[in-house]
């Protein structure tokens, strides 16, 4: 009796969430990916100057994250990629997609004017700005519509 | 007969000979003309080639395996932090070495008051080989001259009176005016809107650098990591 009902339960939600989910992952992976493989590519020392230009940590905190982040941003983007304990993974790459715009908000209001403060996205060269606020916000956003849910659809079959 | 016709030639020869003298003597020499000395009224114009101004703003040996360009506003804070925090450091390491080649380029910005005038200093002092103790001055005494407008003074605290009349000469010069203006389109061309801004040439490849986060800890290491490619 309930071996019969559950298919037909599911038959009957509508599939297009799972598909929107599976598709921002995909992108929100590649896009953790390519900002890894952007900063790797790169001396770390370039990053670091990126990181620097924030002044929110000194210069050892500037080292560290810009020799650890390029590898949590390919762990969290393959993990995303795969689909790995999603809940999980994608409520950590809001959290760390969070913190970077908020951390480059606060940074654009406080040097609306400074032009020369780089974002350090996807390596160096980029300068911080309107643009570059927008496609994180985009991003922060795909990432909690996916932590979001991922745990609905984990509620649900649960 | 002969003799009287002998004697009107003669007159009119001599009268034509003093209108020449006094014609000589009163006009313009015609351009060209060529003249014993210089009028006593228009100074010498140096002419300093575009060539000759860049070599005197670059700093170390051409050949070196790395070539940092500066974009630079003298009248700039940042501009200031930057050099006194890390192109001198850079000089002292690594230009002196020959492992690095410094060339300076002019970006004043409009909103600086007195940066155009302070860049024709640096240009013209260029010229006579004494940019780095005019661009020092000129940095360390930033805030004086950025207030009052005093530019010359700082320059003239730097160099012999000899050598500060030939940069007077020199800072009129039109040729001064165009290789900053040189500067600033070879800035645009490589997107630079904000001063300082940093490239780092090395084996071909030129890389920007963060000028608001780079430190001279950052930029050795930076600079260590290339010399070992």
């Amino acid at each position: 009796m309930d071996s019969s009902a559950l298919p037909a339960e599911s038959s009957a939600r509508p599939r297009w969430p799972r598909h929107v989910l599976l598709a921002g992952r995909l992108i929100l992976g590649a896009v953790f990916v390519y900002a890894a493989y952007a900063k790797l590519r790169e001396p770390w020392m370039l990053f670091a100057m990126a990181v620097n230009s924030y002044h929110f940590l000194p210069e050892w905190g500037a080292t560290l994250v810009a020799r650890g982040l390029p590898w949590l941003e390919l762990a969290l983007g393959l993990f995303l990629l795969t689909g790995w304990k999603i809940r999980w993974t994608a409520t950590a790459a809001a959290g760390l997609l969070g913190f970077f715009f908020a951390l480059m908000l606060y940074t654009y209001i406080k040097n609306p004017d400074s032009g020369t403060i780089h974002c350090g996205c996807f390596g160096s060269g980029e300068i911080l700005g309107p643009l570059t606020l927008a496609r994180d916000g985009a991003l922060l956003a795909l990432a909690l519509i996916i932590a979001g849910g991922s745990f609905v659809t984990r509620a649900r079959r649960a | 007969m002969d003799r009287k016709y002998t004697k009107l030639w003669t007159m009119v020869t001599l009268t034509l000979a003093g209108l020449m003298g006094i014609s000589s003597l009163s006009l313009p020499a015609r351009p060209g003309a060529r003249q014993s000395k210089p009028p006593q009224t228009r100074p010498v114009q140096p002419k300093p080639s575009l060539a000759e101004i860049t070599a005197g703003k670059s700093l170390g040996t051409k050949t070196a395996p790395i070539l940092i360009e500066d974009f630079a506003d003298f009248q700039c804070p940042m501009c200031r932090s930057f050099f006194l925090g890390i192109t001198r450091q850079v000089i002292d390491e690594y230009v002196s070495t020959g492992k690095v080649y410094l060339v300076h380029h002019d970006f004043p910005l409009p909103m600086h008051a007195h940066s155009r005038e302070a860049a024709k200093w640096a240009n013209a002092a260029a010229v006579i080989g004494k940019f780095q103790e005019v661009e020092t001055a000129l940095y360390t005494k930033q805030e004086s001259w950025g207030a009052t407008g005093k530019v010359e003074e700082v320059v003239a605290g730097v160099l012999t009176p000899a050598e500060m009349k030939r940069v007077r000469a020199l800072y009129a010069s039109p040729e001064i005016e165009t290789a900053i203006q040189h500067d600033m389109d070879l800035g645009r061309s490589k997107s630079v809107n904000e001063t300082p801004s940093i490239f780092v040439t090395h084996k071909g490849q030129t890389v920007p650098i963060n000028a608001v986060g780079a430190s001279f800890p950052f930029m050795k290491q930076y600079i260590e990591y290339l010399l070992k490619q």
